[in-house]
């Protein structure tokens, strides 16, 4: 790839600033990843696959900081509150996919934050 | 579903029914106004608010609302979740007063992905000042900002790098400190894996003002995923022609590498991680001259942390001004804090400067996670003190808790309850000071081992009342000839301990008697005959086979094979066991 300048710097910023859409993100840092996150993440990615969801993004990300509720599953659908699962292991990702990416509900008892989505 | 309602009970653990009647009272009047297809009700695990009953949060008007009671449903139905008004009376005001600018996209973007750092403004403070800011532009707005490093000294940045800058030289450096080595911190590890870009640009900045070209990152080997996404993220911006030569198309040029540390604590300090990057032996050495007059290869050089340089590329966007808008005093901005230890909320937390201790483990971490009350919190690691729980109402600040004998450091936070000891706290920090002195100097390495016999004489039922005049009187040496930070701090633990409970210190040497239980030697567990009920299950959970008996006959407890780990106290419900 080319070496960018100041203009292609702030162009593709623009261009990228675009991408809107529904996503999926699971925190894969070190504490993530020791309570189960790649667990959760390879079972999220097989099931979006299987029901053929290709306009829903799973994304990998950082720490967010509520370590004591790792693994954190941040679900952001079109049209629905932003909100971070947590201690998710693979039946409550696949609930996740099912109930709330496919039937728009929100899952009880898993919730340990929301934000309202753009 | 057009609205959604978040419901928490957050007065009581465990207690489902409560939340199951409010659930359900909840629902049936939702029903009665045939609304349950238009708003769905949630039970939450955690709302961001603690002790204040339950808590409503209604969407997406985003009413946050606590204490509410059963008869308060009816009116917010029809007033909020139809009507869309706030209803005042009800509104919550004790809600964590986050706020992130380290942390703003840790948990947000890929950290794999240089695009995702991009999108969410990456790159953009050094293309403002490669598009026009001289290097004094840069220092002046670093120091309207007022930022002070987050390595724990809290050094003003502008000022280091102005230093630096003034030194004449042919080549000079930029380290990336993220030698993170306190006990139960991990802010650094958190911001390198999760937004390592952010710390590249930093390091650019701090290169393009001081006249640096090259820039090392010293990370600790025990960190394996964090070197792995560093590297990554240089690679990447290699590519990107973010770093090399001609950056943006500008004549600034800038090399990044990454050197491991082997995870000895000195390391951290300044001088001895030059020493470890030149390749020798991590030794401290007398400091003036200062690494940015003689540091890297003996080229002035800008050691930084991870996290103040995290800060930098905001700083450069926002405006110096906007930035110390945030804090107080002569603390701007913010800091982040491990919280971990007997809090309910173990995590990462960012908050203003300024924001008190109280806020951060009752509003953030949600208060202790036993039913001990929180007896103190420690903070900055092994170099730091003990903070007792009068004092928490303390806005958090470097000048704060420097006074209260403890210091800012790093930011891990270590909240205890009644059930930790404090002379076994001190022996703790003590002993990770004594196996991490490196022994070149002498008031550290005997002076450190001296008092960690003193500590270990108390704890063991065998210490003297002149004892606290001799740990007094050493720490006073160590304090004032230890070659660096290590030897100079490490007394810090025992005297804030001996400054706010001196009585724990007498306790254990007078009455030989250890208050929290913890010191082995000083209590004791046993049956009490009349309360057991001969259940077995102390004897079963006990490890090291120390309970006697069966069923029938009862049971005792054998004295010489109990290793005092409290198990059998824990788990008798019959409060059969006694302690002291």
């Amino acid at each position: 790839m080319k070496k960018l300048s100041v203009d292609d710097l702030s162009a593709m910023r623009k261009e990228l600033k675009k991408k809107k859409g529904s996503w999926i993100r699971v925190g894969c840092s070190t504490c993530g990843i020791a309570a189960g996150a790649k667990e959760v993440f390879d079972t999220l990615k097989e099931e979006i696959q299987k029901r053929d969801l290709k306009s829903l993004e799973v994304k990998q990300c950082g720490c967010i900081g509520m370590c004591y509720a790792e693994p954190l599953v941040e679900v952001m659908i079109e049209g629905m509150p932003k909100v971070f699962y947590g201690k998710v292991d693979k039946d409550v990702a696949l609930k996740i996919v099912e109930k709330h990416v496919c039937g728009k509900m929100l899952l009880n008892d898993r919730i340990y934050d929301a934000k309202r989505s753009r | 579903m057009e609205k959604r309602v978040f419901i928490k009970d957050t007065n009581h653990v465990g207690k489902k029914e409560r939340t199951r009647d409010f659930y359900t009272a909840f629902l049936a009047q939702l029903r009665e106004r045939k609304l349950e297809n238009d708003v769905q009700l949630i039970r939450v695990a955690d709302i961001g608010a603690y002790n204040q009953g339950f808590v409503v949060h209604i969407y997406p008007d985003d009413f946050l609302y606590s204490n509410v009671e059963m008869q308060d449903i009816p009116r917010m139905i029809e007033e909020s979740i139809l009507g869309g008004k706030k209803i005042d009376d009800l509104v919550c005001h004790h809600i964590s007063k986050q706020f992130r600018i380290v942390l703003r996209n840790c948990g947000v973007i890929d950290p794999r992905n240089i695009d995702e750092y991009i999108v969410h403004d990456g790159y953009q403070a050094i293309e403002k000042i490669l598009s026009g800011y001289t290097p004094e532009k840069v220092l002046e707005e670093l120091k309207t900002s007022g930022l002070r490093g987050r390595g724990g000294a809290g050094y003003p940045t502008w000022l280091k790098w102005q230093f630096t800058r003034n030194v004449p030289s042919d080549q000079k450096y930029v380290i990336c400190n993220g030698d993170e080595g306190d006990p139960g911190a991990y802010m650094d590890r958190s911001v390198l894996e999760g937004d390592p870009h952010s710390v590249i640009e930093g390091m650019m900045i701090a290169g393009y003002v001081i006249g640096a070209t090259k820039g090392y990152f010293y990370i600790r080997a025990e960190y394996p995923l964090a070197i792995e996404r560093v590297k990554n993220a240089i690679s990447q911006a290699y590519q990107y022609g973010l770093l090399g030569e001609n950056i943006l198309g500008t004549d600034f040029r800038f090399d990044l590498e990454i050197r491991l540390g082997a995870g000895a604590f000195v390391c951290g300090e300044e001088t001895a991680l030059i020493a470890s990057i030149e390749g020798k032996r991590g030794y401290p050495r007398p400091r003036p001259p200062y690494p940015s007059v003689k540091g890297l290869w003996d080229k002035p050089t800008v050691i930084n942390n991870v996290e103040t340089l995290a800060n930098i590329p905001v700083v450069i966007l926002q405006g110096g001004a906007w930035f110390s808008n945030i804090g107080t005093g002569a603390s701007k901005g913010t800091k982040v804090f491990a919280l971990t230890g007997k809090v309910k909320n173990s995590g990462l937390v960012e908050v203003p400067m300024g924001t008190t201790l109280r806020e951060i483990v009752y509003d953030i971490g949600g208060g202790s996670a036993s039913q001990a009350k929180v007896k103190a919190i420690q903070t900055g690691g092994p170099s730091g003190g003990v903070i007792p729980e009068d004092f928490l109402d303390t806005p958090v600040s470097y000048e704060s808790l420097q006074k209260l004998g403890s210091i800012m450091g790093s930011g891990g936070m270590i909240v205890m309850d009644a059930n930790d000891c404090m002379v076994d706290i001190a022996k703790f920090y003590l002993r990770f000071c004594v196996d991490e002195s490196c022994g070149k100097c002498t008031p550290c390495r005997v002076g450190g081992t001296q008092m960690l016999n003193l500590l270990e004489r108390a704890s063991e039922g065998t210490g003297k009342r002149e004892d606290i005049e001799k740990l007094k009187k050493i720490s006073l040496a160590m304090q004032r000839a230890s070659l660096c930070g290590l030897g100079q701090t490490a007394p810090n633990p025992v005297l804030s301990t001996l400054r706010y409970f001196e009585d724990e210190y007498l306790a254990h040497i007078e009455e030989k008697k250890c208050p929290a239980c913890r010191c082995g030697a000083l209590f004791r567990y046993s049956i009490i005959q009349e309360k057991c009920k001969n259940c077995g299950l102390c004897a079963k959970n006990c490890p090291a086979g120390a309970i006697l008996g069966d069923r029938e006959s009862g049971y005792t407890l054998d004295q010489e094979k109990c290793t005092r780990c409290g198990r059998c106290f824990e788990v008798c419900r019959l409060g059969a066991i006694f302690r002291g």
